[in-house]
């Protein structure tokens, strides 16, 4: 242990065991998305949303780096009745021990309808605002829509009706003339058959 | 013997990404069967890597109601 510079050292039974007393940082990196009820304005839940929630993680000593209010959005599926709700996304820096505290206090909060906590991942980069996401969907979907082959129209029926009538004329017409051809060898004389 | 399957190159090694966001639920949803369950690698050739992941980004996605967990829902 080379790096080793303050700390505890402890011999027992021929192991060396090392305690780092001062650890570098505490603090670990967290993300939290909460769903908001319907019940509330937009505006309000907003408001909700910013000075409650994000009030919780001010007073339980962390750190916001990252604020994203997505709006109104429909859920896959009904959750306790209500059809959808309002988005919103907080990343901070907090210390582990007081997170538990915030869990509770979101679990409590009555415009809550359910939230997600997890930590950041090292390979996740820089947080992207969600309007900006939904813009680029957007583009992408007006892209494909104009690659896209115009709808070819289905023959009426009137259309289907006179060419069925059209065509057998035309096929009965060939076949006089064969038939006619076919007597014509057949009267013939000098043809050997 | 069968033929082997055709050999695939995982979809988001080669776009580089490195990490699978929950939050972008339109990427996930193509990674998803007829019936909302998770697709297998096999079919979509994505590494063991990032199957993982996605798997995990799509358990909370739908915990968060951003994508479905079955096709049909009651009421």
């Amino acid at each position: 242990m080379k790096d080793f510079v303050s700390g505890i050292k402890i011999e027992t039974l021929g192991n060396t065991y090392y305690f780092l007393t001062e650890p570098k940082s505490m603090t670990t990196k967290y993300e939290i998305m909460v769903i908001i009820k319907s019940d509330l304005d937009e505006p309000s839940a907003k408001k909700h949303f910013a000075d409650h929630v994000g009030g919780f993680i001010k007073n339980a000593g962390g750190k916001v780096t990252f604020e994203d209010f997505w709006g109104s959005r429909g859920f896959a599926y009904m959750i306790k009745k209500y059809k959808w709700g309002y988005y919103g996304v907080f990343q901070f820096d907090m210390d582990p021990a007081k997170a538990v505290e915030l869990r509770r206090e979101l679990r409590l909060d009555n415009n809550v309808l359910r939230f997600l906590m997890i930590k950041v991942d090292k390979n996740a980069g820089e947080p992207r605002k969600y309007a900006d996401m939904k813009k680029e969907y957007d583009a992408l979907e007006k892209d494909l829509e104009k690659d896209a082959t115009p709808v070819v129209e289905a023959p009426s029926r009137e259309k289907l009706t006179t060419v069925k009538k059209a065509e057998p004329k035309k096929e009965e017409a060939p076949k006089d003339a064969l038939d006619k051809k076919l007597d014509a060898v057949i009267d013939d004389a000098s043809v050997d058959l | 013997m069968p033929p082997r399957p055709k050999k695939y190159i995982c979809p988001f090694t080669k776009s580089g990404i490195k990490y699978i966001d929950y939050k972008d639920p339109k990427t996930l949803a193509m990674y998803i069967t007829y019936y909302r369950s998770i697709q297998s690698r096999f079919h979509t050739g994505v590494s063991l890597k990032m199957q993982k992941q996605l798997a995990r980004g799509i358990k909370r996605a739908r915990q968060m109601a951003l994508l479905p967990a079955v096709r049909y829902e009651k009421g």
